[in-house]
């Protein structure tokens, strides 16, 4: 029963029907204001789906929905939104917050249609009389904005100062930065699926707005066992699609990742990651190599309940963490504080141990009920141009790996670095850092086929290389390194025109004309890595599948031919730590599919 | 201008000024004041328009903000007095008397926010809310999306998606993305 009001309500509104109307006759034809807050339009090639006018809608009047033609895919969730005008009150918050601008009002304000489905629609795909219309609604550039635009610079030390030794020259977010930056992220989530690791990053990064490091760290661990390595030197994919960086700069995903890890103290982590009376089940994993892929696949185990023994060839654990990339971008302390979290479960590696010599595949294969091998790319490669072969000529990861060792390296005045991708970009500024150390001055050229546009190594890798007074000259090929008398004199080099064909393969055009030469008394070849597998003996290669390009064939969970290897990391994926740990993470589930079923 | 913004600061003891433009000023006033400002302008100094009667929430304070425009025709200036009341048992000193059409204002005022305005003309009657028994919807503390949640059904067929959730489901639906942890019973 309702109410009496309820009922005689009605009654009350008919006593206006004698009464003069107090409105005016609708203005139809009236052209609205130019800024006039009428239908929305949408870009729908600009528009990547984030989700951000659906969020801030009071209203509820935004659905986010799969439509035809658009595909998710990297950077774009393949979803577009829909407005239900029934609900819609044309406050334009949506417009306000869009992150990629792509969606206005227009002015248009009459519509009429007996349908009332068709007063719900996407904007810009459901075709409009409005679309075109220049006038409306736009979000009024610059300064109004719901978020800052530029990210909270990164404090670090002058190129000056860092120039003269390894000491890490990113310093880290304070509390205050780090809630700041935390707080530009709008939580759409597009990230993620950039993530080869699909880390729960507006997750972690909502730990930090809401100052609870603890459930950050939790978040972390659920898909990155290296938490402070990867803090430092991702390579960060996920930055390059965050919705922000379409109209300002993408959130500093990794520097929030790092500002986690070095807030939590190390003796602290058991007891917030809840990490006490761990299962064992009693069976026996054996991995090979202690890098991303190999930590990742034994943490992963040992948090399942399997005994979890790593052997690795170099005196300590990371793997190219530790001897391929320099200390000034990731110090040991940061690896050995991730590592050593690990090993505080159980996990034990064996230093010092070459398999194929000090154990074979094979023994290992009888001795544990599965096996990962996660061997990387350690091997530098020639270009083969002549000269070559000369002694004073070197591969960077071998030098980087003899700096790591504490070795001391070989070193002149004049080198010059051929590769442009960040391990050349790491070679060239660790050898500037020791030039300056011994010489008092840098003279190091860093050269590539490539131009500048289009060179692999990350772009702040380059800056800071020619802040610290390295020179990179990209967009030359070398023809040629002269010698006399066995010693180097320089390298020459080409123009190069193009690195790729029209199919995408690797075929650089050369203007022979166009030459050039640069005077140096040692080179350093950077421009690829190779795995090395001669831990698999010719009857064991037998019996794996092998890719065209040589690369052991895995299927989705990194198993081999050989049921019980298992194999992942830069052997399989190229190099890459996040992929590394990825596929750890991925083979671990799939080593215990496989033993289960057993 | 300025003479006058000055002579009123003295006559009224105005407690805030702030020039929103060269032909718009904000002035704030104790509420005991406020009509007599008003009607000083109008009466004295040309402002024959009444713009406009507005009501701000500020709910954490415990006052509403009335804010009367007021704008003179001839010097093409708008003054706004602003004025703060109590949330609690709102009521204000009627100026209907003043222009016709603040009648409207305040019925509108007494519906939206549940403020008095005594000896204004049918300020009991229903303004635009028929048959309204909630508290008034433009109180901050009515929560606009329970009341239409409980009002109005939902209309059908409407379906959202989350764009990270439908972005496993599209790109990596085996990936894991939480840590498989097996623990002894404690």
């Amino acid at each position: 029963m309702g109410k009496l009001k309820d009922i005689l309500s009605p009654f009350t509104a008919w006593g206006g029907v004698i009464k003069d109307p107090v409105t005016i006759k609708n203005p139809i034809g009236r052209p609205a204001a130019p800024r006039y807050r009428g239908f929305h339009k949408n870009e729908v090639d600009v528009c990547i789906g984030c989700g951000s006018c659906e969020a801030i809608c009071e209203n509820e009047a935004i659905d986010l929905v799969p439509v035809e033609g658009i595909k998710a895919k990297d950077g774009d969730s393949g979803l577009r939104p829909m407005v239900d005008y029934g609900r819609c009150c044309w406050c334009a918050l949506c417009v306000d917050v869009c992150t990629t601008g792509s969606l206005t009002l227009s002015d248009e304000y009459t519509w009429v249609s007996e349908n009332a489905d068709e007063f719900r629609y996407i904007p810009g795909l459901d075709k409009k009389d409005w679309d075109k219309n220049e006038n409306g609604w736009k979000k009024p550039e610059p300064n109004y904005e719901f978020y800052s635009l530029d990210r909270v610079k990164m404090p670090e030390l002058h190129a000056q100062e860092r120039g003269q030794s390894f000491i890490e020259f990113i310093t880290g977010y304070s509390k205050q930065q780090a809630e700041l930056e935390a707080d530009r992220c709008v939580e759409c989530g597009i990230c993620t699926s950039a993530c080869p690791a699909h880390m729960g990053i507006p997750e972690y990064i909502k730990a930090i707005r809401n100052n609870d490091l603890e459930e950050g760290l939790r978040i972390l661990y659920e898909t990155n066992p290296l938490p402070e390595i990867c803090g430092r030197i991702c390579t960060h994919k996920c930055e390059s699609v965050c919705t922000m960086g379409h109209k300002g700069d993408p959130i500093s995903i990794r520097w929030l990742k790092r500002y986690i890890a070095d807030q939590n103290p190390s003796e602290k982590y058991k007891e917030i990651l809840n990490a006490e009376n761990l299962v064992d089940n009693g069976k026996k994993i054996a991995i090979i190599g202690a890098g991303p892929a190999g930590l990742s696949t034994a943490y992963y185990l040992k948090l399942m309940g399997y005994q979890c023994t790593i052997f690795e060839k170099l005196p300590e654990a990371g793997g190219m963490m530790r001897y391929g990339i320099p200390e000034y971008r990731l110090p040991y302390d940061q690896i050995d504080k991730d590592v050593n979290y690990i090993l505080s479960l159980g996990v034990e590696i064996k230093y010092n141990v070459n398999i194929g010599t000090d154990i074979t595949l094979e023994d290992l294969g009888k001795d544990f009920d599965a096996v990962f091998a996660g061997t990387g790319l350690h091997l530098g490669r020639s270009t083969r141009v002549p000269g070559s072969d000369n002694k004073n000529v070197y591969f960077a990861t071998d030098l980087l790996r003899e700096i790591s060792l504490g070795q001391e390296v070989p070193l002149t005045e004049k080198i010059v670095v051929i590769g442009g991708g960040n391990v050349a970009m790491d070679i060239t500024r660790s050898l500037a850092r020791l030039q300056n150390i011994k010489y008092g001055k840098v003279d190091i050229l860093a050269t590539c086929l490539e131009s500048e546009d289009i060179m692999p190594a990350d772009r702040e890798e380059v800056v800071e290389a020619r802040e610290e007074l390295a020179i990179v000259d990209p967009g030359w090929g070398p023809k040629e390194i002269e010698t006399e008398n066995e010693k180097i004199k320089g390298l020459h080099v080409v123009k190069c025109l193009s690195v790729f064909d029209e199919n995408k393969a690797f075929n650089p055009k050369f203007d022979e004309e166009n030459k050039k030469f640069f005077v140096a008394d040692m080179i350093v070849e950077s421009i690829g890595q190779g795995m090395d597998l001669s831990y698999l003996s010719d009857e064991f290669k037998e019996n794996l599948r092998f890719s065209n390009r040589g690369r052991i064939e895995v299927d989705d969970y990194f198993q081999s031919g050989i049921d019980w290897l298992f194999v992942g990391g830069d052997i399989i994926q190229g190099s890459d730590v996040i992929h590394g740990i990825a596929n750890g993470h991925k083979a671990a589930i799939g080593i215990d599919n496989f033993l289960m079923k057993k | 201008m300025k003479n006058l913004i000055e002579r009123l600061h003295i006559k009224y003891s105005l407690t805030d000024i702030v020039n929103q433009r060269d032909n718009f000023v904000y002035l704030t006033i104790r509420k005991e004041n406020a009509i007599d400002l008003v009607t000083y302008l109008k009466d004295y100094e040309g402002f024959s328009h009444f713009v406009l009667l507005s009501c701000v929430d500020w709910i954490e304070d415990g006052k509403f903000q009335l804010s009367y425009f007021l704008n003179q025709p001839n010097k093409k200036f708008d003054i706004a007095i602003r004025t703060m009341i109590d949330r609690e048992n709102a009521e204000m000193q009627s100026s209907h008397h003043l222009w016709k059409h603040i009648e409207t204002y305040q019925r509108e005022l007494r519906e939206m926010y549940g403020i008095n305005f005594p000896k204004n003309p049918r300020i009991e009657e229903n303004f635009i809310l028929e048959g309204w028994d909630e508290i008034p919807p433009m109180r901050r503390e009515f929560d606009t999306k329970r009341y239409s949640e409980k009002t109005f059904f939902p209309r059908e067929g409407r379906k959202t998606y989350d764009p990270a959730t439908y972005m496993k489901d599209k790109l990596y639906p085996n990936a894991p993305i939480t840590a498989k942890v097996n623990k002894k019973d404690e």
